[in-house]
């Protein structure tokens, strides 16, 4: 018996079934054509085994930022490939490549005369991530290892993630792990104070002897260790046949170098690195909402997330976002994303290190850990060709072009009072005094064969 | 007690207080012919894994309250 569905359900229906082509689309038209075949169909599908998709995405995004009067900015191509094949029915093989390429302009933090300091500069981050899964009936479990690489810095992370659907398959159970043991590129500064430290340059050597497990070579710049250990866990619920709910907790600790070894902060006559505390704990909680609005054949998305940190950075945002079909096709999806944090304790405004004093005995430029609001709006286009009987490119049961494109809007916040700030935060200069701070731009391909 | 582990300790008693009550409602929440919408791409969280993963990048570089957005998935609950 063959159920006929709208096109686009039909799609939906051969891209969702973990189960071998032929018998995708068959099980779906059962679940959405009548109950009783669907039950059936269902019934199956809880006891077939479990089997991923051989899949392959490649993108490309652009990110670009703008400071005023040539006082720095940034542009980021970031490619990225994955590939993810099936061995045997309980094994499942990825390989995954991305790159930064990076170039820009950055002067001195809090330096008045920004214009003539800022300096270029450009590098290239490759990094590369191998990872074996297994999965039941109703579980997964998946181990990966990534390796990033760049002139200064040096990542190597293992990790591991496992999910688990609880009886009734409304509610899925993730926890994940990972572990990263990172190096960072930093001037040799023998015994300096850190009022004294001088900041890494583009013109000194990063060398490192034995490739990644090498150690430093005697010279200008040692290589600092920087330890990461991230936990998440993760439940996901069905409500009702058109809504589900995601809730996640989420931790961090950092132990190591921590600062941007480049950075240097105007502290009373001088412009040492910036120093930061070697120690950061952190930890979010978030929820995502979907609801899905058949007659409209589109979906309302919530996200909301509110996070904390031993710094003192406490942040949030907010997130709504609405896709709708168009025709057979096409997906067209808009978000629009608001987040504000508050800064670091040891955050201070323009010219307050360098006319009052240290934050005890920290001083960063770093805006990550400023005050500031944000706004994200952007839209993405996605279009979908089902295969059918007669494979897409004669290869996918299922390929999908996205184009995607956001803008970005910065509201800076002060730190300080003006009475402890006279001066202001106009001329910080971590960033730019236009409306839209950035863009991005990602075209990409993504297919299940 | 550092912060994060007291609220870690907090969140472990909450979630698992929460898994149990989602686990029991859950099996009763929708039945398997019911999936139909939830098992539609736009209800899968984190859909496309570069945009998601790009996103948090860019977030992650930008941000410092950036991290712990929950893992993809869901939907129909077809590990």
């Amino acid at each position: 018996m063959r159920l006929q569905l709208s096109p686009w359900r039909e799609a939906t229906c051969r891209l969702r079934s973990r189960r071998g082509p032929a018998k995708q689309v068959q099980a779906c038209r059962r679940a959405s054509g009548a109950l009783g075949l669907a039950a059936l169909a269902a019934t199956l599908a809880a006891t077939a085994p479990a089997r991923a998709d051989d899949r392959a995405e490649v993108s490309t995004s652009l990110f670009a930022e703008k400071r005023d009067g040539g006082k720095g900015g940034l542009t980021v191509i970031h490619p990225q490939a994955d590939f993810g094949i099936d061995l045997g029915r309980f094994v499942t093989l990825d390989a995954a490549y991305a790159a930064d390429a990076v170039s820009g302009a950055t002067s001195v933090i809090y330096q008045v005369d920004a214009i003539s300091t800022a300096t270029t500069f450009s590098d290239t981050r490759h990094e590369g991530t191998l990872g074996l899964g297994f999965h039941g009936r109703r579980s997964r479990i998946n181990f990966s290892a990534t390796v990033g690489t760049e002139r200064d810095y040096l990542s190597r992370q293992f990790g591991g993630n496992a999910s688990i659907d609880l009886p009734g398959r409304n509610t899925t159970v993730a926890l994940a792990y990972s572990h990263s043991f990172d190096q960072v590129c930093d001037k040799d500064n023998g015994m300096l104070s850190p009022q004294e430290s001088k900041a890494l340059t583009g013109a000194d050597p990063c060398d490192k002897s034995g490739g990644i497990f090498g150690k430093d070579r005697p010279g200008m710049t040692l290589w600092r260790d920087l330890s990461i250990d991230t936990a998440q866990v993760t439940i996901t619920q069905n409500l009702s046949p058109t809504m589900n709910l995601q809730i996640a907790g989420y931790g961090q600790v950092l132990e190591g170098f921590q600062s941007n070894p480049y950075r240097r902060v105007r502290v009373g006559p001088n412009s040492p690195q910036e120093h930061i505390p070697s120690t950061r704990d952190r930890w979010s909680i978030s929820a995502r909402l979907n609801r899905f609005l058949p007659s409209l054949r589109s979906a309302v998305h919530f996200d909301g997330r509110f996070y904390d940190d031993t710094w003192g950075v406490i942040g949030g945002d907010v997130e709504l976002g609405y896709s709708q079909y168009i025709g057979k096709s096409l997906l067209l999806k808009v978000h629009a994303r608001v987040y504000q944090q508050r800064a670091a304790k040891f955050f201070k405004d323009a010219f307050f290190y360098q006319t009052e004093s240290t934050a005890g005995a920290y001083f960063t430029g770093d805006r990550e850990l400023s005050p500031v609001r944000n706004a994200t709006v952007g839209a993405k286009l996605s279009l979908i060709t089902i295969g059918g009987d007669k494979p897409v490119w004669g290869l996918f049961d299922k390929l999908q072009v996205n184009a995607k494109a956001d803008v970005m809007l910065l509201d800076v916040l002060a730190a300080d009072s003006l009475a402890d700030n006279p001066m202001g935060i106009d001329k910080q200069f971590i960033y730019g005094n236009s409306a839209i701070d950035a863009v991005v731009l990602q075209l990409g391909l993504m297919g299940n064969y | 007690m550092r912060k994060p582990f007291a609220f870690a300790f907090s969140f472990a008693i909450g979630a698992t207080a929460a898994l149990v009550a989602l686990g029991a409602c859950g099996r009763q929440a929708v039945r398997a012919a019911e999936k139909e919408f939830l098992a539609d791409q736009v209800m899968v969280f984190d859909d496309d894994p570069h945009e998601a993963s790009s996103d948090d990048h860019i977030r992650s570089n930008r941000e410092g309250a950036a991290g712990g957005h929950g893992a993809g998935g869901g939907g129909c609950g077809c590990n």
